[in-house]
């Protein structure tokens, strides 16, 4: 067996992946691989080689059917969670409450420390709108720590605006592509490319009316888009509408 | 007459869980819910400690759909990658075993010598798929290649394999370092 290789800074780093994929660390050097994974690309690519490698293993595993329970039990969970990657809530089921009234989007708001601005927002929003025309908000936010990066504004004139909250660094043979898709859709459907760090507008002609919990997102793409006219790329941001009485 | 099985797509379900679509979820949980409950299982042993786990696992794969990034693995390997660690946190967080690492690994070095180990038979019945990984597992000594499925199936820790083999920590310390750089050598 080759010694060569035995000292080397990247022996070390696959022996430790080597060892956290094979479950074999301890819980504190697992916890400090679990924290170094998140700022160390090698190591990162060292685990995934090795969840590469021995994933056959897991077959050695015999299958258990689950009790009729589990999936019940998931369910409850998710509709216990502010489900992520969402920011606004389903309207309730019984009666339409107003948007304001719901304690999840004002935790949800307050958590995000955009409380402020949305009041601020909303009150542009609503100071002369038709009666008859809803006019909808949204905030996208990351989907890992769901730091707010964007609003979205519709308004009467069924133009909706993309608006910045902070500069957001897109890699340069990339750009960000603005997609929505409401529940009924087939897919999501592209509203163009936007430019970081600058207010975007869509007019929505061509789309159907804006609905309540309608889906937003950025995606990250190839510079001229998507080639498939889908979203491939990760998601940068995402959120759903609030329908602003 | 039965319609040709379309391979199930993994990877646009998870892009589905991202978009907020539980049925999506569902179609995964269906899926897969049983193979993930028995990787579980061996490590956690205990069922109903199972259950919980594979639970969580689904609710940090829908959280998590979004940042799955296919560039880094499939992502039927992710939702395993996710439950499976889930469960090592579990056993290894509750392990009441305090630091036994006596052998450093200088010493481990020099007992990593097989001398005596030869007779060992294999413990698990692991010609489970054809591939690379069946290949170079044959050519490991068969202690050696049960110190990893000790280690990856049953979620043993070092010392537990000591225990199970009657082998000294070091040794099993240095026997499992050695398989994984002839691993790595022969899978690539």
């Amino acid at each position: 067996m080759s010694e060569k290789s035995d000292t080397t800074p990247d022996h070390d780093v696959q022996i430790l992946a080597g060892e956290y994929v094979l479950g074999t660390l301890s819980a504190a050097q697992r916890a400090e691989v679990q924290e170094r994974l998140n700022h160390d690309p090698a190591l990162r690519r060292a685990v995934d080689g090795w969840e590469a490698r021995l994933f056959a293993l897991t077959e050695m595993a015999e299958p258990l059917p689950p009790s009729s329970r589990l999936w019940h039990r998931i369910e409850r969970s998710l509709d216990e969670l502010s489900p992520a990657p969402r920011i606004a809530v389903r309207t309730s089921r019984n009666k339409p409450a107003r948007w304001w009234e719901s304690l999840n989007v004002w935790r949800t708001l307050a958590g995000l420390g955009l409380a402020a601005s949305v009041i601020l927002g909303t009150s542009l929003l609503t100071q002369s709108p038709p009666q008859t025309m809803p006019s909808y908000l949204v905030v996208l936010v990351t989907p890992q720590d769901k730091a707010p990066g964007w609003v979205i504004q519709a308004n009467a004139a069924r133009e909706i605006q993309l608006i910045p909250l902070s500069e957001t660094e897109v890699p340069e043979d990339k750009a960000l592509q603005f997609w929505t898709k409401a529940d009924d859709w087939q897919g999501p459907v592209s509203l163009g490319l936007v430019k970081p760090g600058e207010v975007f507008r869509v007019p929505l002609d061509k789309l159907p009316p804006l609905q309540p919990n309608q889906l937003f997102e950025l995606t990250l793409e190839k510079s001229t888009g998507s080639p498939i006219n889908k979203p491939t790329g990760p998601i940068q941001f995402i959120g759903r509408a609030v329908k602003v009485i | 007459m039965s319609a040709p099985q379309t391979p199930f797509d993994y990877e646009a379900a998870l892009h589905a869980c991202a978009r907020g679509e539980r049925h999506a979820l569902q179609r995964l949980y269906e899926q897969e819910s049983p193979r993930l409950l028995g990787v579980v299982q061996r490590i956690v042993v205990d069922r109903a400690l199972a259950e919980d786990i594979v639970h969580d696992a689904f609710i940090k794969i829908w959280n998590a759909a979004a940042s799955f990034d296919v560039s880094r693995g499939t992502a039927r390997g992710w939702m395993f990658t996710v439950a499976r660690h889930l469960a090592l946190n579990s056993v290894r967080n509750s392990a009441r075993e305090v630091a036994m690492d006596d052998d450093n690994d200088e010493d481990s070095h020099a007992q990593a010598t097989l001398e005596g180990w030869q007779d060992v038979t294999d413990a698990f019945d692991w010609r489970v798929n054809p591939g690379r990984i069946d290949f170079c597992l044959d050519q490991l000594d068969p202690v050696r290649r049960n110190c990893v499925f000790y280690a990856y199936v049953d979620g043993y820790s070092h010392q537990q394999i000591a225990q199970k083999l009657g082998a000294p920590l070091g040794t099993v310390k240095a026997w499992i370092k050695r398989s994984l750089v002839a691993l790595r050598e022969c899978i690539g």
